[in-house]
C-alpha cells in the first residue's frame, strides 16, 4: 500500500467534469478515466476516446460464421455422408444458406459478447479506485477522474497542480 | 443543450419561397414527359404491343413504391413515438403529397384495361379469356384461370385498384392534415389522432401493399405463386423509401431550410434503417427463391427459370440482372453500411443513389420478364428480354418531376419543421 497508483480528482458538477476532461485530454494523458453516476453526453468526444473496436469483434465472428457453416456443409455433403436429396448437388452454396446464416449470427454475436469482454478486460473483480473513500458515492453524487501514475505525463507535484487548477473539490492521492 | 439548436434561426423555419422556379420547372418537365410517354403508351395500344404499357406500370411502380415506404415510415414513426425523427416526419409528410398525382397517373392504365381487357396491350393476359397461353390452349379454358377467377376477374381487380389508391391516398391526406391542423392550434389530440391513424393505418396498408403487388405484378404470371411476394414489395418500398428520404433531407440540410437542423444523428439513424431493410429485403427475396429451389416443382420454378435462362440453356439478359440484384442490391450496400462513417454526409447519399438504381433493376426484374406465345421453340413461349425502352424513362422521369413538384408546393404550405409538436426539441437535441 505504499506504492501511488494515481491521482483522484473530484468535482461539483458535470460541466466542471466535462472542461476537465477536455483539458486532461488536450495535455495528452493516455491512462485516466472519468466517473460519473449518470451518462454525461458527449463526454467521450470530450474526452477524446476513439470508437469502440467490438464491431471487429462482431466482424470478424460473423465472417468466420459464415465461412465454417460453408465448409461443414461442403465436407458434410461432399465427403462425410455425401447424400443426394430432392435431386439437388451434393454440395450448392444455395441450399444450406440458411445453416451459414444462422452460423453467421451465431459467431457475430459471439463476437460481440466476447470482444466487450476483451476490450474491456473484464472480469475484473477489484480495481485500486474503489478504495476511495468517497468511492460509494460514484453511484450518487460524485464526480471523479483518475490519472493513473503509469502514465508517462504523470508526475505526482505536477500533476497534482495541474489537476488542483481544473476546478476540482479535492486532489487525493492513491495507493495501490 | 445547446441554445443555437434549441433555437433555430427563424429565417430557415419561415416558409421557404425561393423555389418558385424549381417547381414550375418540374411540373413543365413531368407534364412534357408524360405527355410524350402517354404518346408511346397509345402507339402500343393501337399495335397491341404490351411493352409500352409495361413501361408505364415500371416508371410509376418506381416512384409509387417509394412513396408507399414513406407512408410506412412515417406511420411506424408516429408509432413507435420516435422523438428522433419530428425534423425528418415533416419531410415525409411533404413526399407523400405526390401519392395523389401517382394515382392520377396510374388511371390511364386501369382505365384502358377495364374498358378495353380485349386489347393485346393490355398486359394482364388473364383480363381476355380469349388470350392464347404458352400452353397452347385459351385462358378462358384453363383450369388454373378458372380456378382463379373469382378474385381475378376485371371488375374485381379494378375495384381493388381504387380501394388501395384510396386508402394510401386516404392515408397520407389525413396524417398530413393531423400534422398541419397541429401547426395551426397547437393541440395535442393532433398528435394523439395522427398515432392512432398510424396504428391502424399500418395493417391498411400492408394489405394494400401486398394484394397490389399480387395483382399487378405477380398477377403478369398467373400460373405463379408465393406467399413471400407481398413481403418482398413491402421490404423493396422501405429501401426505395429510406433512400429517398435520407436524399431529401441531405439536399435540404445541405442548401435547403433544414440546415442546421438536419444533424448527423438524424442521419445516422435513418441509414441504421437502410441497414436493416437491405437485410430483411435480402431475407425475403432469397427465402422466396430459396423455398422454391427446394421444393423444385415446375409450377413455381418457371418464374425463375424465365429469369435465368433461355430455350437451350443459355444465360438470357435477365440473369445479369438476377446476378446485379443478389450482389449490388443486397452485398454491396450491406458491407458498406456497415461501417459507421459511411453513415453520413456524402458517403451514405452515394449508396442511397446506389441503392435508388438497382431499386429501378428490381422493379424491372418483378415486372418486365413474361412469357410471349411464339413457335419458336418447344416450350411455345419466348421470354422478353430486359431492354429499357423509351416510355419507361420518361414515365420515371415524368413521375419523378411530378412528385418533387408535389413536394415543393406541399412544403411551401407550411413550417419546415412541426415548431409545435411535443417532441421537437428532442429532434433538434438529437444527438449519439
Amino acid at each position: 500500500m505504499s506504492k501511488t497508483f494515481g491521482l483522484i480528482a473530484t468535482f461539483g458538477n458535470t460541466h466542471k467534469l466535462y472542461q476537465a476532461a477536455e483539458e486532461i485530454c488536450d495535455a495528452g494523458f493516455k491512462h485516466w478515466d472519468v466517473y460519473s453516476p449518470f451518462p454525461v453526453h458527449g463526454l467521450e468526444g470530450a474526452m477524446g476516446l476513439k470508437r469502440s473496436k467490438v464491431p471487429v469483434f462482431t466482424l470478424v465472428g460473423g465472417v468466420i460464421g459464415f465461412i465454417s457453416g460453408m465448409l461443414m456443409a461442403w465436407y458434410m455433403g461432399e465427403f462425410d455422408f455425401p447424400l443426394v436429396v430432392g435431386g439437388k448437388p451434393l454440395f450448392s452454396p444455395i441450399f444450406p444458406f440458411p445453416v451459414a446464416y444462422e452460423m453467421t449470427i451465431l459467431l457475430a454475436s459471439f463476437g460481440t459478447f466476447f470482444g466487450m469482454f476483451i476490450t474491456n478486460r473484464l472480469p475484473r473483480h477489484h480495481h485500486p479506485v474503489m478504495d476511495f473513500n468517497k468511492w460509494p458515492g460514484i453511484t450518487d453524487d460524485q464526480f471523479l477522474i483518475l490519472l493513473e501514475a503509469k502514465d508517462d505525463k504523470f508526475d505526482l507535484e505536477e500533476t497534482r497542480q495541474f489537476l488542483e487548477s481544473l476546478h476540482s473539490l479535492e486532489v487525493v492521492e492513491l495507493k495501490e | 443543450m445547446s441554445a443555437e439548436v434549441a433555437n433555430p434561426p427563424m429565417e430557415a423555419v419561415a416558409s421557404s419561397n425561393n423555389k418558385k422556379d424549381l417547381a414550375t420547372l418540374a411540373l413543365v418537365v413531368g407534364l412534357v414527359t408524360l405527355g410524350l410517354a402517354f404518346i408511346g403508351l397509345m402507339q402500343g395500344w393501337r399495335a397491341g404491343d404490351s411493352r409500352p404499357f409495361l413501361g408505364w406500370m415500371i416508371g410509376l411502380s418506381y416512384w409509387l413504391s417509394m412513396g408507399i415506404g414513406m407512408l410506412f415510415l412515417l406511420m411506424i414513426l408516429y408509432v413507435f413515438d420516435a422523438g428522433w425523427s419530428i425534423v425528418v416526419r415533416r419531410q415525409l409528410e411533404h413526399a407523400i403529397s405526390g401519392l395523389k398525382w401517382i394515382g392520377l397517373i396510374f388511371l390511364p392504365v386501369i382505365a384502358l384495361s377495364f374498358f378495353y381487357p380485349e386489347n393485346n396491350a393490355v398486359p394482364w393476359v388473364w383480363m381476355d379469356p380469349t388470350n392464347i397461353t404458352p400452353h397452347g390452349e385459351p385462358v378462358g379454358g384453363d383450369i388454373l384461370h378458372q380456378s382463379k377467377s373469382g378474385f381475378l376477374n376485371v371488375g374485381f381487380f379494378t375495384l381493388r385498384t381504387i380501394f388501395y389508391f384510396a386508402v394510401w391516398i386516404g392515408l397520407a391526406g389525413l396524417l398530413r392534415r393531423c400534422s398541419f391542423s397541429m401547426e395551426k392550434d397547437g393541440d395535442p389530440k393532433w398528435s394523439r389522432l395522427a398515432h392512432n391513424v398510424s396504428a391502424v393505418g399500418i395493417y391498411l396498408c400492408a394489405l394494400c401493399a401486398t394484394f397490389a403487388a399480387v395483382d399487378w405484378f405477380k398477377s403478369l404470371e398467373y400460373h405463379w405463386f408465393s406467399t413471400m411476394y407481398g413481403v418482398w414489395f413491402f421490404a423493396e418500398s422501405m429501401r426505395a423509401g429510406l433512400a429517398g428520404t435520407m436524399i431529401i433531407c441531405w439536399i435540404l440540410g445541405t442548401r435547403g431550410y433544414l440546415k442546421g437542423i438536419y444533424n448527423r444523428y438524424h442521419s445516422y439513424l435513418l441509414a441504421c434503417l437502410m441497414l436493416a431493410f437491405t437485410v430483411f429485403w435480402a431475407y425475403i427475396s432469397f427465402s422466396q427463391y430459396f423455398l422454391i429451389y427446394n421444393a423444385n416443382i415446375p409450377e413455381e420454378t418457371f418464374w425463375y427459370s424465365i429469369r435465368e435462362i433461355n430455350f437451350d440453356g443459355s444465360k438470357n439478359s435477365w440473369w445479369w440482372v438476377s446476378m446485379a440484384l443478389v450482389f449490388a442490391h443486397f452485398l454491396f450496400p450491406f458491407l458498406y453500411l456497415l461501417w459507421y462513417h459511411n453513415k453520413f454526409g456524402l458517403r451514405v447519399i452515394f449508396i442511397s443513389v446506389w441503392i435508388l438504381v438497382f431499386h429501378g433493376f428490381d422493379i424491372y426484374w418483378n415486372i418486365l420478364p413474361g412469357q410471349i406465345p411464339s413457335d419458336e421453340n418447344l416450350l411455345g413461349f419466348t421470354v422478353r428480354p430486359f431492354m429499357p425502352h423509351w416510355v419507361d424513362i420518361l414515365t420515371m422521369i415524368g413521375v419523378g418531376c411530378i412528385c418533387m413538384w408535389s413536394f415543393i408546393i406541399s412544403s411551401r404550405k407550411v413550417k419546415s419543421i412541426p415548431i409545435r409538436d411535443p417532441r421537437i426539441i428532442e429532434s433538434l437535441n438529437a444527438h449519439e
